[in-house]
C-alpha cells in the first residue's frame, strides 16, 4: 500500500481473512474488506473451506470507535495536550470519533471557545472527528446555567460539567428540562464533594494500610441516586430529558442505574478501562488486571499475601476520579457491560504533563492518560475469557453512538460495516502486542500506569470517515 | 574443613599456657591486668589465659570482650554491614594494663581498630597484645607481645582457627582461597 | 510477611537499600536490628558515646512537619556514628517558596547527602524521595502512613520488658486512623506474633477491620491475632502492654468525634481503666501526650510506664538503623 499517508484518502485497502466484528449487524466471522477511494466497497463474509485458519487470535476488522469523554486540554494546558495531539493519540487508540469535554480554560460555556476548539481540529489536519460537550454551568461552577441554546445550535453532542459534578440539585433539575428541550442529554459527574474532600484512594484496605484519605463508595452512589430521582421527577414536563452518567465505577451506581433502566428511565451510563481492569492494589504496587485479582469464591485477593506487588506504591499513575475500585466493583464494571447496564466504553483521557504528576501522591492531580490503551485493556478481558469481542466492539461503537443518539444534519460514521459508505474502521492484529513506553504514545500525557508493560493487540489501521488516520510503522 | 593443620588441640593449650606465664612474668604479677577478647574468638581465647593465670597465680584477672566493628576502617568498602556482637567491659581500665586477645594477627587493622576503641573508653596505663597465631604480613606499625606461633602464610591462605566455644574443637588449619579474603 | 517481589535468598542480613516502612523487613532482619540496638545502648552507656563507624557519612535530616523529639533524636543518633549531619527544616527553606519534593531531594543529594532521613505530612513521599535519590531512605513518618524507626523503638521496649512479644497482649488504644505509629505497630507487632488489639470509637476505626480480616487463626489469649473493636473493657482486658496514642487534634477531620473530653470520658487510659490490664502491663506513648485526653497524667508517670525509656531507645534504634543502612546493599531490595 505505497500511497497510503496519514490525512489522505485511502485510495486502495484491501483486507482479506480476517476476523470482521459488525456491531450493527450484530455479525462477526471471517471476512474481507476493500476499501477504495474512501469507500467502503466490499465486505465478504467467507464460508465453507475459506473460513480454516481466521480467528479472533490474528487480524481484526471493526468500525472505528467513538470517545464520549476525553479531556484535549487545549485551550489553556497545551502543554498537557493540544487537540492536535490528543487527535493523533485517538487515532492510535483507534478512535475515529471524540466528544471533548469542556473544562478548558477558558471553559467552553460559549460558542467562542468551540470555534477556537473547532479551528485547531481542522488545522491539525486529524481526519478524527471531533465533537463537543458544552458546560452545563457558566464556568462550570456550578450557579447559573450556560447558553444551553446557544451551544447546542453550536453543535455540541451534550452538556457537562465534568470534573466536578452539579453540586446543586436545583442546577441540575433546571438543566435537565432545558437540555432536555434541546434533546441533549445532560453527562453527569457523578460525585457527593463532601465525602470525598481530600480524598485520595479508595475506601478500603489499600486506603488504610497506605494511610491514605479514604474515597468512599456512597459519595459516587448517593449522587446517582440523586440525579435519577430528579430525573424521574421531571419526565413529565420535558420528555426528551437525558441523563448520562459518566465513568461510573462501583457496583452500587451501576445497580440503581440498572433499576433506572428496568423503571423505563432515559438513563445512559458508561465505564472506563481502567475501571474494569485496573484496581486499588495498583496503588499498592500491583499491576494485574483485576479480574486476576479476584479469587475462585468472587473475593479480592490480598495483594500483600499473594506477592502481587511487583512495583514501587503511591505511583501517581494511579491516581484519578472516580479512583480505581476494590477488585469486586471492577468485576461489577465489567458485568455492566455484559449485561447492557453501561451502554459504552470511555476513556476519559485526561493527560497531564510529568510536572503535575511527578509529586506527593496526596498533592497529585487526578487523571489517567488512556485513549491509546483503551482497547488494549479491553483484549485482554476479551483474551481472559471476561468479556465476549462482540460486546467489547458494541461498548466501543454503537453503544455510544446511541447515547448520543441521531442528530439530524450530522454526517457521522454509522458504527457498522456498512457497504457504500465512507469507510470508518480499525484494523488490528490480535496476535502480536505492544510495549506502552513514553515513545510509543502520540499523547503529551504519558501519566499511564501501563508504561512499561505490554498491552495485547497492536492497531494496524485507524481509516476515519475514508481518510486514514493512523498507520502502524511496521504496517 | 579442608586445608592443613598447623596446630592440634594440644599445641593449642600449650601455647595458651605459655601466653599467661609471659603475661604474668612482664607484669611482675597479675596486678592491674585486664585481658580484653575482641570478638569474637578473641574473647574464649582471653578467658582461657585468665584461667590459665588463676591455676598458676590464684588470681584470676578480670576479661571483657571488646566488638571493633564501628571501628574498622573498611566499613564503606565490604558488601554488608556486619553483624555486632557486643562490648562488655567488667571494669573502668584507666590506669590498667590492658592485654588485647586475638585468634589471628595479620594486617594490623583490628588491632588498630581496637585500640581506638579502648581509647573511648578511658586511658589505660599501658597496652599489649597477645595472640594465638601471627601470619605476617602487616600493612600497619603493630606488633604482638605474646605469640602463640609464627606461622608465614601467603595472602591467598586463610588462617582457620577454631575453638571448642565456638566450633566444638581446638585447632589451627591454613587453607588456600581463590580471591584475598579482607580480614584482620 | 516477606519483601514483595525478592528473590529466594537465605534470610540473613540486611537487605534494604531505603527503611520505609517495616512491612517489608524479614523476622531475620527485625531480629538484626534488636541485635544491633543491643550493641548502641552499650555503646550510649560508655563515657564517650560515640563510634566512628559512620564517619565520612552524610546524613541529611529533612522535617517537612515540626517535631522535636524525632528530628533530634535522629540527629544524637547520626552525631553518635560519627556522621555529619545537615538538619534542613522545611519551614526555614526554599520548600515554603514551592520548591517541589523532588527538586529538594535533587539538591541536598547534588549537596553531597548520603543518606536523608525525612519526614513528610502525605503519605507515600519517602517513596518518591527514593525514585529520585541514589543514597538511602529513612522515613522518619509520611502522613497516617508508617514510622518505622517508632514501630522498631517500641518493639525494641517490649522486649526488654516482656522477653518475647509472641502471644502477648498488645492493646493501640486512640485516633488509629491518622496514626503512622499504629500502623507500622501493626506490621511489626502481627509479624512478632502478638496478639493484637486496636480500639478506639467506631469513627476512628474505619477500615482497620478490613486489615484485621487478613490475619486469619487468631484472636485467642495467648496466640497471635489480630482484634478491632471498640469495647474499651475488652480491649485491655488482661494486656499486656497499652500503647496509648495522642488524639491527632491537627488531623481530626471536624466531626469525627463530638469532643475531645467525651474521648477522654470513654477511652481515655486512666488508673481505672488501666486496672483491667495485668497488674505488670506496660503503660506506653509515643509521644507527645495530650495528658487529660488519651492517657491521665497520674499514668504516664507510674512505674511501669515506659514513655522515657521509648525515648532512650530512640535514639539507640536510630543508631542501629543508620548503622545498619549505611552499609552496602548487595540484593539491595527494591520493586520493580
Amino acid at each position: 500500500m505505497p500511497d497510503l499517508r496519514v490525512g489522505e484518502t485511502v485510495g486502495l485497502l484491501e483486507i482479506s481473512r480476517a476476523w470482521l466484528v459488525d456491531p450493527v449487524a450484530e455479525r462477526e466471522g471471517p471476512g474481507e474488506i476493500v476499501v477504495r477511494d474512501g469507500i467502503l466497497e466490499a465486505v465478504t463474509w467467507l464460508s465453507g473451506q475459506a473460513v480454516h485458519g481466521v480467528n479472533p487470535g490474528g487480524i481484526l476488522v471493526m468500525p472505528g470507535f467513538l470517545d464520549l469523554h476525553v479531556h484535549l486540554r487545549e485551550p489553556g494546558n497545551e502543554d498537557a495536550e493540544t487537540v492536535a495531539s490528543g487527535l493523533a493519540a485517538a487515532a492510535h487508540g483507534g478512535f475515529t470519533t471524540v466528544c471533548a469535554m469542556p473544562n478548558t480554560t477558558p471553559v467552553a460555556d460559549e460558542p467562542g471557545v468551540l470555534a477556537q476548539v473547532a479551528a485547531a481540529a481542522a488545522a491539525s489536519g486529524s481526519p478524527v472527528e471531533l465533537l463537543a460537550h458544552g458546560a452545563v454551568t457558566v464556568g462550570r461552577a456550578g450557579e447559573r446555567l450556560a447558553a444551553l441554546g446557544e451551544l447546542a445550535d453550536a453543535g455540541v453532542v451534550g452538556f457537562s460539567d465534568d470534573g466536578s459534578p452539579i453540586k446543586s440539585a436545583v442546577i441540575l433539575r433546571n438543566a435537565l428540562l432545558y437540555a432536555g428541550m434541546l434533546g441533549l442529554p445532560i453527562v453527569e459527574h457523578a460525585e457527593d464533594p463532601t465525602l470525598t474532600a481530600g480524598a485520595e484512594a479508595s475506601e478500603g484496605l489499600v486506603a488504610t494500610i497506605l494511610g491514605l484519605k479514604g474515597w468512599p463508595a456512597a459519595a459516587e452512589v448517593s449522587a446517582v441516586e440523586r440525579a435519577i430521582a430528579i430525573l424521574d421527577s421531571v419526565r413529565a414536563d420535558a420528555p426528551g430529558a437525558r441523563l448520562h452518567l459518566t465513568h461510573l465505577s462501583v457496583a452500587g451506581a451501576l445497580d440503581a442505574v440498572r433499576r433506572a433502566k428496568a423503571a423505563g428511565l432515559p438513563v445512559t451510563c458508561d465505564v472506563t478501562p481502567h475501571h474494569l481492569g485496573f484496581t486499588d492494589e495498583w496503588v499498592a504496587g500491583a499491576r494485574r488486571w483485576a479480574w486476576e485479582a479476584l479469587d475462585g469464591a468472587g473475593m479480592a485477593r490480598d495483594p500483600w499475601a499473594d506477592g502481587a506487588l511487583v512495583t514501587h506504591p503511591y505511583a501517581t499513575a494511579c491516581r484519578v476520579n472516580p479512583p480505581l475500585r476494590g477488585a469486586a466493583d471492577a468485576a461489577a464494571c465489567l458485568a455492566s457491560l455484559i449485561d447492557g447496564t453501561a451502554d459504552a466504553v470511555v476513556t476519559d483521557h485526561a493527560p497531564h504533563t510529568a510536572v503535575d504528576k511527578e509529586t506527593e501522591f496526596g498533592l497529585a492531580v487526578n487523571g489517567i492518560s488512556g485513549v491509546e490503551t483503551a482497547f488494549g485493556v479491553l483484549l485482554a478481558a476479551v483474551l481472559a475469557g471476561k468479556l465476549p469481542l462482540a460486546r467489547a466492539v458494541a461498548a466501543l461503537t454503537v453503544g455510544p453512538a446511541s447515547v448520543l443518539g441521531a442528530r439530524p444534519g450530522r454526517r457521522g460514521a454509522t458504527r457498522g460495516l456498512l457497504v457504500g459508505a465512507p469507510a470508518d474502521l480499525v484494523v488490528i492484529d490480535a496476535g502480536v502486542g505492544w510495549q506502552v513506553t513514553r515513545d510509543a504514545l502520540a499523547s503529551r500525557g504519558k501519566n499511564t500506569p501501563l508504561l512499561g508493560r505490554e498491552l495485547p493487540g497492536r492497531i494496524l489501521f485507524t481509516v476515519a470517515l475514508g481518510r486514514l488516520a493512523y498507520r502502524d510503522a511496521d504496517a | 574443613m579442608d586445608g592443613r593443620q598447623i596446630m592440634t588441640a594440644d599445641e593449642v593449650r600449650r601455647a595458651i599456657i605459655r601466653i599467661s606465664h609471659e603475661l604474668v612474668e612482664k607484669q611482675a604479677g597479675t596486678e592491674g591486668l585486664l585481658l580484653v577478647g575482641i570478638q569474637r574468638r578473641g574473647v574464649p581465647l582471653a578467658h582461657r589465659i585468665a584461667s590459665a593465670i588463676e591455676e598458676n597465680e590464684g588470681v584470676t584477672p578480670p576479661v571483657g570482650a571488646l566488638d571493633i566493628t564501628f571501628y574498622r576502617d573498611d566499613l564503606s568498602l565490604i558488601a554488608q554491614q556486619p553483624v555486632v556482637k557486643g562490648t562488655q567491659l567488667p571494669v573502668d581500665l584507666n590506669g590498667r594494663t590492658v592485654v588485647l586477645v586475638d585468634d589471628v594477627l595479620y594486617t594490623g587493622r583490628t588491632i588498630r581498630a581496637a585500640m581506638d576503641a579502648l581509647v573511648d573508653f578511658g586511658r589505660p596505663r599501658a597496652i599489649r597484645l597477645a595472640v594465638l597465631v601471627d601470619r605476617g604480613h602487616r600493612e600497619l606499625p603493630i606488633r604482638a607481645d605474646h605469640v602463640g606461633k609464627n606461622v608465614p602464610t601467603s595472602s591467598d591462605e586463610v588462617v582457620k582457627v577454631a575453638l571448642v566455644e565456638v566450633d566444638g574443637e581446638d585447632a589451627v588449619r591454613i587453607e588456600r582461597v581463590t580471591t584475598p579474603v579482607p580480614t584482620a | 510477611m516477606s519483601a514483595p517481589g525478592t528473590a529466594i535468598t537465605p534470610d540473613v542480613g540486611w537487605r534494604q537499600k531505603h527503611l520505609l516502612d517495616v512491612d517489608v523487613l524479614s523476622l531475620a532482619e527485625i531480629e538484626l536490628v534488636m541485635r544491633t540496638t543491643d550493641a548502641m545502648k552499650e555503646v550510649l552507656a560508655r563515657p564517650i558515646s560515640k563510634v566512628p563507624a559512620l564517619r565520612g557519612t552524610n546524613v541529611t535530616i529533612l522535617f517537612y512537619e515540626a517535631s522535636t523529639r524525632t528530628r533530634v533524636s535522629f540527629e544524637v543518633a547520626a552525631k553518635n556514628l560519627s556522621a555529619d549531619v545537615v538538619n534542613i527544616a522545611a519551614s526555614s527553606s526554599s520548600v515554603t517558596k514551592g520548591e517541589s519534593l523532588v527538586d529538594t531531594i535533587r539538591t541536598v543529594e547534588a549537596l553531597g547527602a548520603d543518606m536523608i532521613v525525612m519526614r513528610h505530612g502525605t503519605s507515600g513521599a519517602p517513596y518518591l524521595a527514593a525514585e529520585v535519590f541514589s543514597g538511602s531512605i529513612l522515613n522518619g513518618g509520611d502522613g497516617w502512613h508508617a514510622h518505622p524507626s517508632q514501630a522498631l523503638l517500641d518493639l525494641y521496649t517490649m522486649r526488654a520488658h516482656l522477653g518475647e512479644v509472641r502471644g502477648k497482649k498488645v492493646v493501640i488504644l486512640g485516633d488509629v486512623l491518622h496514626s503512622r505509629v499504629a500502623r507500622s505497630n501493626v506490621w511489626s507487632l502481627t509479624a512478632a506474633g502478638a496478639d493484637l488489639w486496636i480500639c478506639g470509637p467506631t469513627t476512628i476505626l474505619r477500615g482497620f477491620d478490613a486489615w484485621a480480616r487478613r490475619w486469619t487463626g487468631g484472636g485467642a489469649p495467648g496466640h497471635a491475632g489480630f482484634t478491632v473493636t471498640s469495647d474499651v473493657h475488652a480491649a485491655l482486658q488482661d494486656a499486656d502492654v497499652v500503647m496509648a496514642l495522642r488524639l491527632q487534634r491537627e488531623r481530626m477531620d471536624a466531626g469525627l468525634l463530638p469532643s475531645l473530653r467525651e474521648y477522654a470520658a470513654r477511652f481515655g487510659l486512666t488508673r481505672e481503666r488501666l486496672a483491667f490490664a495485668k497488674p505488670t502491663a506496660l503503660v506506653m506513648h509515643p509521644g507527645p501526650m495530650n495528658e487529660g485526653v488519651e492517657i491521665a497524667a497520674d499514668v504516664a508517670i507510674l512505674d511501669r510506664s515506659v514513655i522515657t525509656e521509648q525515648v532512650t531507645n530512640g535514639v539507640a534504634v536510630r543508631m542501629a538503623l543508620l548503622y545498619l543502612l549505611a552499609g552496602g546493599h548487595p540484593e539491595a531490595v527494591t520493586n520493580a
